[in-house]
């Protein structure tokens, strides 16, 4: 309001950053969409169906057709499932609104109507069981890792227990090897953007990690960091042993299969023993 | 394994292998068929004079005055029972271990060692630490990680419900652990000690379930050795799993003790009590259990 009232002299001074500030382009950063470009970088939710169904019927001997995606997010992975066939549902919880909206607009708007109708998302707390007990309920992108406490994490557990169906099976993703309990860091050049994930901080006496997802454009602009997490570091053995007290009857400790060049094939079985690597992420599958 | 202190590393004996009965050449022994392991490992990976300082100077912190009573689970040679009974007249120790032949061992080469006095002081017991044998102490430890014989929670748990029953009123549990990133992978590291080489291997280290198959082996310099002098099939817990199994046990607090370092990142062998710290390639922390 006062530069209203302000001299011709200053105005005139005043104008050439204006006229900079108009015409200047926005950046790639300001132009970019996050969760686009999150689930360019760290998300498969087709692969991640897929395999899914595949656990599933491994085990159950019959196709899964209804999925609970805890932590949904954008719910790419419930929108991915439904897409696999008319008899599949989805029902997608999570606490932040914002992102829940993101999704139906961009992924659930993106199906037929038949489709999105299949799916329903809710803003809502993993903790609090609600919802149909449907015969896959998945907890990926280690998302679990917030609940930092352990009576936390079995009562997480406790709920999904209670709200699947007899022969329902409890999904999740876990990340682990002997680069992921320090600082580091790598990126990805993917064309449009770099992706880097940041490993800040990891305590040994409390397996607290500090990580964040960043994006990096040609035009030198970036969303860094686009993501933090604060997350406890579950280990494998800790979430079998949550698992068991929370009541599941069993749990498949999954590893991916190799090829001969020590590629990752998107297969997983059951092995026994493995040998330890830098870093690896990989499946538990809990039978009620 | 290069661990901060050089201090106590590896467990006790629990198999007493026969050596050097093989005489049927008539050549020279060599250094290992001549070579006694429980010495080797009491050289090589204990310090229980570091282990008395510490244990001293954590309980006077924390109950206000002088520990007198300690059990050594998992006690091997009760070198460190020994070490502990001598280092005041006042004080006295229990040891418990499973393998008489070990504890056999320590009575002849550490117990009788020590003044008459002080031998009364120490009692050896052959026994399973689950059932809690001996008189309550003040301090109970389980060093060299003997404890990662048990393998499952309920056990674990199990065996620190035991160690607290087992302490005086207000008793202090103290156990070690070690880990970082090369406590988690396949290895061999290799320590040059007077008169021989201590060998540590990692063999297995399972990443879904944390079991861990570890050697010593000692190589001496007329080329003879002792492959897998001790060997050790453990899970490899980790700190919050063991501090959550403490206040599950009853403990009502825990706490732990990480080693401080000089300006070149060396260990100066003082442990200092810490609730943050950055990962490291290789570490070994007290943790203690405050009953």
């Amino acid at each position: 309001m006062q530069t209203q009232t302000v001299s011709p002299a200053k105005r005139s001074k005043k104008r050439p950053s204006k006229k900079k500030r108009a015409k200047k382009k926005k950046t790639e950063a300001e132009r970019a969409d996050r969760h686009a470009l999150y689930e360019r970088a760290v998300q498969d939710p087709a692969t991640d169906a897929a395999t899914l169904a595949k656990l599933y019927k491994s085990l159950r001997k019959k196709a899964p057709k209804s999925l609970r995606e805890d932590f949904c997010g954008t719910a790419t992975l419930s929108t991915e499932w439904v897409k696999g066939g008319k008899s599949r549902t989805a029902f997608g919880v999570d606490l932040d609104r914002p992102t829940l909206d993101w999704g139906i607009e961009n992924n659930i708007g993106g199906l037929s109507t038949g489709a999105a109708a299949r799916i329903q998302v809710i803003e809502g707390n993993v903790l609090d069981a609600t919802g149909p007990h449907c015969d896959v309920t998945a907890a990926l992108n280690f998302s679990y890792c917030c609940l930092k406490d352990r009576k936390t994490l079995v009562a997480y557990f406790r709920n999904v227990h209670r709200n699947m169906p007899e022969d329902g099976l409890f999904i999740m993703d876990v990340l682990g090897g002997s680069e992921t309990m320090g600082e580091d860091e790598n990126r990805h050049d993917l064309g449009e953007f770099t992706y880097r994930w940041k490993q800040h901080f990891f305590d040994p006496l409390t397996h607290e990690m500090r990580c964040s997802i960043s994006f990096y454009f040609d035009d030198g602009s970036k969303l860094a960091p686009a993501f933090e997490y604060d997350w406890r570091l579950w280990t494998m053995p800790e979430l079998c042993d949550a698992l068991e007290e929370a009541g599941f009857s069993r749990v498949h400790r999954m590893w991916e299969k190799t090829d001969k060049r020590g590629n990752a094939t998107g297969d997983f079985f059951e092995p026994k023993r493995v040998e330890n690597q830098e870093s690896w992420w990989t499946y538990l599958v809990a039978e009620r | 394994m290069d661990l901060p202190g050089g201090g106590t590393l590896m467990a006790k004996p629990k198999k007493s292998k026969g050596k050097g009965k093989g005489r049927a050449k008539p050549k020279k022994k060599t250094i290992a068929s001549r070579a006694d392991r429980h010495k080797l490992y009491q050289a090589a990976v204990q310090s229980p004079e570091a282990d008395v300082e510490f244990f001293s100077k954590v309980f006077k912190d924390l109950r206000g005055r002088t520990a007198k009573s300690m059990r050594e689970d998992f006690c091997g040679t009760a070198y460190l029972s020994c070490t502990w009974a001598d280092s005041k007249k006042s004080r006295s120790a229990v040891g418990i271990d499973l393998d008489q032949p070990t504890l056999d061992w320590g009575r002849e080469h550490n117990l009788s060692t020590l003044s008459e006095a002080a031998q009364r002081r120490v009692q050896l017991v052959q026994g399973n630490v689950l059932d809690g044998l001996g008189d309550p102490t003040d301090i109970t430890c389980a060093l060299n990680f003997s404890y990662g014989v048990f393998k499952t929670r309920e056990q674990l748990k199990r065996y620190f419900e035991v160690a607290r029953e087992r302490l005086v009123d207000d008793g202090v549990f103290i156990t070690e652990l070690y880990g970082g990133f090369d406590a988690i992978i396949e290895s061999e590291e290799e320590r040059e000690l007077d008169g021989f080489t201590y060998v540590w291997q990692q063999a297995e280290y399972n990443p879904i379930n944390h079991h861990t198959l570890c050697h010593i082996h000692f190589r001496f310099p007329d080329g003879s050795k002792i492959r897998k002098a001790f060997t050790y099939d453990w899970r490899l817990w980790t700190v919050p799993e063991l501090r959550e199994l403490l206040i599950e046990a009853g403990f009502s607090d825990t706490k732990v003790f990480w080693e401080r370092t000089d300006e070149d990142g060396d260990g100066t062998g003082e442990y200092v009590a810490t609730e943050e710290e950055e990962n490291q390639d290789s570490w070994l922390v007290y943790v203690v259990g405050v009953k």
